[in-house]
C-alpha cells in the first residue's frame, strides 16, 4: 500500500492546494465529475431529479459505509451487516404489523441492529485470536437464519401499516430526507475520525495493535464500540430500506456487506488497517451510486455493471502502485 | 505527483472504453429511443410540460425477469420481444443483478426515470416491490406482472402461466397416479419465499385434504433446495435416507426437479419424480421404466407466457383494458382472453392448462425450450 | 512407554481436538439416524463436498502466504460454464479434454490474479473482490442465458458416476480428491516449494532476504488456486450434471471457514493439509447431518452458523488450555 501517498495522518503538506488536488480524494472528485459527465452523455434521462429519485435505495447502503470504514481502519472486517439489515427489517415489519406505533418500530429496528453488532463485538473481544472474517461469517449465517425461521414458510412479510415508513421516505424539494441524514452522518463520522480521540485510536490500533495497547488505548473497548455502531447503522439502513420495500424477506440486504467494503476500498481505505480517510469513502460511494444509476438507465446488462465496478476497484489500487513503482525506478536510475 | 494524473487518465480512459464497448451490445436496445420518450417522465408535477408530446411516437415496453442467466426467463423475454416488436413498440428487457427484490427495485426505479410506458415484472417477492411499483403507476406507467405475481396493490393485472388450482390439481393427480394411490411423498421446492411455489404447494395441500381419494397419500416433508443444484441434491438425498419408503417426489421448480432427477436416476431409486421442469434440462431423465427417474412432468410454454404478457402490456397502454375483472382483449393469434378475479384479491389472465411432457413428446420439445 | 508418548503427541497436536470433535459429531448424528454411517451416505458426503475439500487445499496455500482469495467461486462458475457450453454446442466430447481445458482456464484466471497481487502489490482481498465480480460477470456473458443441462453434457456427466480411476472401488470424484490431497501432502511437507510457502507466510521480509522470490511464490500460489478452481468447475459440472452461471455462489466463504476451522491461520504461516481436510470434513458432515437428524429445513442455516461459531470458539479454548498445560509442564 506504499503507493497511496498523501494519506498518512501526520504528513505536513508543503503546498496545501497541490496536495489537495493530487491526493487520492482529489482524484476521486475528478473521477466523480467524469462519471457524471459520462452518464449525462450516455443517458438523456440522467437528470438531477431522476438521479435523486433513484438514490434512496442506494443511500441506505451508505449508512453501512461509515462504520465499515471504522472497522476496516481497525484492520478488521464485518461481513455480517447484510444479514443484520435483514434481521432488523424483519423485526421491524413484524412489530409494526403487531400494531406497535411507528416510534416503537424504529426503536425495535435500531435495537435489533445494535444487539447484533454488540454480539459480533463481544465475541471478537472475548476471543481476540479469532479472525473477524470468520466470526462475522458465522454470525452472517446465524442472523439471516433467524430471520428465515421467524419469517417461516413464505419467507416474506409485508407491512400492513405503511404510514410511518411513507413519512420517512418523503422529500424536501427534490432531496429525499435520507439524503440529509447521510450527509449529517458523513460529517459526524469524519469529524470523529479526524478530530476525536476515538478516531485517532482507530488509526493507532489499525497500524499496530500492540503499540496502541501499550500506549494506553483501550483496544477492546474501541473494537466493541466500532462493531456495536456498525450494528446500529445496519439498523438505520434497514429502516430506510424497509421504507423503499414496504416489507422484508429472506434476501433483504444480501450482498450489502460487499458493496460497503467496495465503497470504502475504492475510497482508499486499506483493508489492512490504519490507512485511509472517510471522505474518500463517501466520495467513492457517490461515484459508484451515480455510475450504477447511469448505467442502469441505458439498460446495460446488470452483470456487466458489476464487471465494471470490479475493474474500477482493482484499477483504483493497481494504477497508483504501478505508476509509483515506475517513479521509484526512475529515481533509482 | 505526475503518477496520480496518469492514473486518473488511465482510469477515465478504461471506463470510457468499457462503456463504449458495452453500450452497443444487444442488451441495450432502447437507449436511443428513450430520448424522445415523453409520457409522464418522472414526478408529474415538475414536468407537466412534456405531457403534450405523449400522444405521438412508438411506445416503450419494459420487462423485468427474476434473474439473469436463466434459459426459462430468456424464453419468456423472447416471446415478449417478438410480439412487441411485431407491433412497432420498443422493448427493454432487464435482468436484475441478483434474484432478489432489492435488485428489482433498482431496475424499476431506473425504468421510471427512462419514462417507459409499461412495466411487467416477474416478482422475486410478493410484497417488496410495492413502493417502487406504486411510484411507477403514479408516474403513469402501466404495471402488470407475469410468471410470479406481485401483491394486488402493486399491479393492474397478472399474466398467470396456468391457474394455481389447475397446476395443483395436475401435480396432485400425477403424484396419485405415479404412487399408485397410496404411500409417502415429499416436495422439493425452490426458496421459502418464492410466491408461485408457495401458492402451488398450498393448492396441492388443499386438494389433498379436500378429497378422500388422496387419503392414503402422506406428505412427509417440504424441503427447500433454494434453487441451487448443490442444496437441492443434498435435500433429495436426505429425503431418500430419512424415508426409505418414499414413493414420489414432487418438485415444482426447474432447478430442483433437475437435481432431484439426477439423484434418483443415479441411485436407481424406486422413488419416482414429477413436477415442473424445462424439457431441455429434463430430457435425459424422462422415460418409461426403471432406468429413468421421471415418468412425466408439466410446464407451460414460457414463450407464450412472454407473448401473453406483451399483449396485456399493449392493451393496458392503449387503454383497451384497465385490469378490472370481466374485461376482454385479443392477444393476436393466441385468441381472446378474459381478465378474471385472482385468489389473492387482484385480477389475472390465465394462459391455459399446464402442458404434460412424457416420453412420447419430450424429444420434440427438448430443442425448443 | 511407547503408548504414552503417542498419546502425548496426540494431545499436543492441534488436529487431535478436531478429530475428537468430528468423531463426537458423527457419533451423535448416527445415534439419531443410523443411516448416517452407511457406506452409501459416506460416499455421498465425499462426493457432494469434493469441491469444498479440493478448494480448501488451494485456500490453505493462499492463507499460508498471508493472502485470501474470495474469487474462487466465480472462477469455478466461469470455467464450469465455459466447459459445459463447449459440450453443449458439440465443440468437444472428450471428458479428459474437458478437465484439462477447465484447469487451463482456471489457471489462467488465477495467474492474472497472482500477477495483480504479486507484481501490482494490490491487497489480496481487494484484488480478489474485484475479480469475484469480473469472473462471475464473465460466466454470465459466456452463458448468454443458457444452461448446460444433463442432456447437453453427454458422456461428461457419467464421469461422476463411474469409478475407473478408483479401480472400480472408489468413485472417480472421490479418487480425484484423494489424489489432490496426496500431492499436496507431499508438496507441502517435503518439497522446497512447500517450505517456501510457509517461509513467505511466516515472514515475507526474511524470506525475501534469504533468497526466495516472494512475488513468484505468490503468483504460483494464486495460479494453483485458480487451477484447482478450474478443476472444481469441471467437477461441479459433472457431479450435478448442470452448469449455470450462478453455480456455487458463496462457496468461497465455506472454503475459508473450512480452513479456519482446520486451524489454518488467516495471518499466514500456520496450517496443515490435515487441518484443511478436517475442517472441510467438519463442514461436510454438518451440511449432510442437519437434514438427516430432522432439523426443520427453515432452521438449518441457523444451526449451521451456530455450529461454525461454536467449533471455532471451542478450538480457541482448547488451544488456550493446551498452551497453559505446556507452560505448566515447562515450569515443572
Amino acid at each position: 500500500m506504499a503507493g497511496k501517498s498523501g494519506r498518512t495522518i501526520n504528513a505536513t503538506p508543503e503546498n496545501v492546494w497541490k496536495k489537495q488536488i493530487f491526493s487520492w480524494e482529489g482524484i476521486l472528485v475528478i473521477i466523480f465529475i467524469a462519471v457524471i459527465i459520462l452518464c449525462k452523455i450516455l443517458s438523456p434521462n440522467y437528470t438531477f431529479t431522476n438521479v435523486l429519485r433513484e438514490m434512496p435505495k442506494y443511500l441506505s447502503e451508505i449508512f453501512l459505509l461509515f462504520p465499515m470504514a471504522y472497522i476496516l481502519l481497525l484492520g478488521e472486517i464485518d461481513i455480517s451487516v447484510g444479514s443484520i439489515v435483514c434481521l432488523s427489517a424483519t423485526a421491524g415489519c413484524l412489530v409494526s404489523n403487531a400494531g406497535v406505533p411507528f416510534g416503537g418500530v424504529v426503536i425495535v429496528i435500531l435495537l435489533t441492529g445494535t444487539i447484533c453488532g454488540a454480539i459480533n463485538g463481544a465475541i471478537l473481544v472475548k476471543f481476540p485470536e479469532l479472525p473477524s472474517m470468520i466470526v462475522t461469517l458465522g454470525t452472517q449465517i446465524v442472523f439471516r437464519g433467524i430471520a428465515e425461521i421467524v419469517l417461516g414458510s413464505g419467507g416474506s412479510v409485508s407491512l400492513s401499516n405503511t404510514d410511518g415508513f411513507r413519512m420517512i421516505a418523503k422529500k424536501a424539494g427534490p432531496f429525499p430526507y435520507v439524503f440529509f441524514l447521510v450527509i449529517i452522518s458523513a460529517v459526524i463520522f469524519t469529524v470523529i475520525s479526524v478530530k476525536m480521540k476515538f478516531g485517532r485510536s482507530l488509526y493507532a490500533i489499525g497500524s499496530n495493535r500492540q503499540t496502541a495497547f501499550y500506549s494506553g488505548i483501550r483496544v477492546k473497548k474501541v473494537i466493541f464500540t466500532a462493531y456495536t455502531v456498525m450494528g446500529l447503522f445496519a439498523g438505520i439502513a434497514a429502516l430506510f430500506l424497509t421504507s423503499a420495500l414496504y416489507g422484508a424477506n429472506t434476501t433483504t440486504g444480501k450482498g450489502f456487506e460487499m458493496d460497503a467494503i467496495a465503497m470504502a476500498v475504492f475510497g482508499g481505505i486499506a483493508t489492512t488497517g490504519g490507512k485511509g480517510r472517510l471522505v474518500g469513502g463517501v466520495i467513492s460511494a457517490f461515484i459508484i451510486i451515480c455510475l450504477r444509476i447511469g448505467l442502469g438507465q441505458i439498460n446495460m446488462n446488470s452483470q456487466l455493471i458489476l464487471v465494471i465496478i470490479g475493474i474500477l476497484l482493482i484499477c483504483a489500487v493497481l494504477l497508483p502502485n504501478i505508476t509509483g513503482n515506475m517513479k521509484l525506478k526512475k529515481k533509482a536510475n | 505527483m505526475k503518477k496520480k494524473l496518469v492514473s486518473v487518465l488511465m482510469c477515465a480512459a478504461m471506463t470510457a472504453a468499457l462503456l463504449s464497448g458495452c453500450g452497443g451490445s444487444k442488451d441495450t436496445p432502447a437507449e436511443s429511443q428513450s430520448a424522445n420518450e415523453p409520457a409522464a417522465e418522472t414526478e408529474t408535477k415538475t414536468e407537466t410540460e412534456s405531457n403534450e408530446e405523449a400522444a405521438s411516437g412508438g411506445k416503450t415496453y419494459a420487462m423485468i425477469t427474476k434473474a439473469a442467466g436463466n434459459p426459462y426467463n430468456e424464453k419468456e423475454a423472447e416471446g415478449f420481444k417478438e410480439v412487441i416488436e411485431a407491433n412497432g413498440g420498443t422493448v427493454i428487457i432487464q435482468h436484475p443483478e441478483a434474484a432478489t427484490a432489492d435488485a428489482q427495485v433498482s431496475v424499476i426505479q431506473s425504468l421510471i426515470s427512462q419514462g417507459v410506458d409499461s412495466i411487467c415484472v416477474a416478482a422475486n417477492d410478493t410484497n417488496a416491490l410495492q413502493a417502487a411499483l406504486e411510484e411507477a403507476m403514479d408516474a403513469g406507467i402501466k404495471v402488470s406482472s407475469f410468471d410470479s405475481s406481485t401483491n394486488p396493490a402493486s399491479r393492474m393485472t397478472f399474466a398467470n402461466q396456468a391457474g394455481t388450482q389447475e397446476i395443483g390439481q395436475a401435480l396432485m393427480d400425477a403424484v396419485y397416479d405415479i404412487s399408485g394411490g397410496s404411500g409417502q411423498w415429499a416436495i422439493v421446492s425452490a426458496t421459502s419465499q418464492a410466491t408461485n411455489q408457495n401458492a402451488w404447494i398450498e393448492a396441492m395441500k388443499e386438494i389433498m385434504e379436500s378429497d378422500s381419494k388422496y387419503a392414503e397419500l402422506e406428505l412427509v416433508s417440504v424441503e427447500y433446495g433454494d434453487d441451487v443444484p448443490e442444496k437441492s441434491t443434498t435435500v433429495t438425498q436426505a429425503l431418500l435416507t430419512n424415508y426409505p419408503d418414499l414413493k414420489v417426489i414432487c418438485a415444482p421448480t426447474t432447478v430442483g426437479i433437475a437435481a432431484a432427477a439426477k439423484v434418483l436416476q443415479d441411485q436407481g431409486s424406486s422413488c419416482k419424480l414429477t413436477g415442473l421442469g424445462l424439457p431441455s434440462e429434463m430430457a435425459a431423465y424422462i422415460g418409461d421404466g426403471d432406468d429413468f427417474s421421471c415418468p412425466y412432468m408439466f410446464l407451460w410454454n414460457p414463450i407464450d407466457v412472454g407473448r401473453l404478457s406483451a399483449y396485456i402490456s399493449m392493451a393496458l397502454v392503449n387503454g383497451d383494458i384497465t385490469g378490472a375483472a370481466g374485461e376482454t382483449f385479443t392477444a393476436g393469434d393466441m385468441g381472446s382472453y378474459t381478465i378474471v378475479e385472482a385468489a389473492d384479491g387482484g385480477t389475472e389472465v390465465i394462459l391455459g392448462p399446464p402442458f404434460k411432457f412424457d416420453p412420447s413428446n419430450i424429444a420434440e420439445w427438448k430443442d425448443i425450450y | 512407554m511407547e503408548k504414552k508418548s503417542i498419546w502425548k503427541r496426540m494431545k499436543d497436536s492441534r488436529e487431535a481436538s478436531l478429530v475428537i470433535v468430528l468423531i463426537l459429531l458423527c457419533a451423535a448424528v448416527s445415534i439419531k439416524n443410523p443411516a448416517f454411517l452407511s457406506l452409501n451416505n459416506i460416499e455421498e458426503i465425499l462426493k457432494n463436498n469434493a469441491v469444498t475439500m479440493i478448494l480448501a487445499l488451494g485456500m490453505l496455500c493462499v492463507l499460508l502466504i498471508g493472502g485470501i482469495d474470495i474469487s474462487i467461486a466465480s472462477t469455478l462458475a466461469f470455467t464450469g460454464m465455459s466447459v459445459g457450453l463447449l459440450f453443449k454446442y458439440g465443440y468437444m466430447s472428450s471428458t479428459l479434454l474437458g478437465f484439462v481445458l477447465a484447469m487451463a482456464i482456471g489457471a489462467l484466471c488465477g495467474l492474472i490474479i497472482g500477477l495483480v497481487i504479486g507484481k501490482g502489490k494490490v491487497t489480496p482481498i481487494i484484488a480478489t473482490m474485484g475479480f469475484m465480480y469480473i469472473y462471475r460477470g464473465m460466466a454470465y456473458v459466456v452463458g448468454n442465458s443458457q444452461w448446460a443441462g444433463a442432456d447437453a453434457l453427454g458422456d461428461f456427466k457419467n464421469f461422476a458416476l463411474e469409478s475407473y480411476l478408483g479401480f472400480g472401488l472408489i468413485n472417480n470424484v472421490i479418487m480425484i480428491t484423494i489424489i489432490c490431497y496426496v500431492i499436496f501432502f507431499i508438496v507441502m511437507k517435503w518439497t522446497k516449494f512447500g517450505r517456501n510457502i510457509y517461509a513467505v507466510g511466516s515472514n515475507p521480509e526474511a524470506a525475501e532476504i534469504s533468497g526466495i522470490h516472494v512475488a513468484r511464490v505468490k503468483i504460483a500460489v494464486y495460479t494453483i488456486m485458480g487451477l484447482l478452481s478450474g478443476l472444481c468447475g469441471a467437477l461441479a459440472t459433472t457431479v450435478y450434471a448442470s452448469a449455470q452461471p450462478d453455480m456455487q455462489t458463496g462457496k468461497e466463504m465455506d472454503v475459508i471457514a473450512a480452513c479456519v476451522i482446520g486451524g489454518v491461520s488467516m495471518s499466514g504461516g500456520k496450517g496443515s493439509v490435515a487441518g484443511a481436510l478436517l475442517g472441510a470434513l467438519m463442514l461436510a458432515v454438518i451440511a449432510k447431518a442437519l437434514p438427516l437428524v430432522g432439523i426443520d429445513s427453515l432452521a438449518q442455516n441457523t444451526v449451521k452458523g451456530v455450529l461454525i461459531v461454536a467449533v471455532i470458539i471451542l478450538n480457541v479454548i482448547t488451544k488456550r488450555a493446551m498452551d497453559k498445560s505446556n507452560l505448566e509442564r515447562r515450569e515443572m
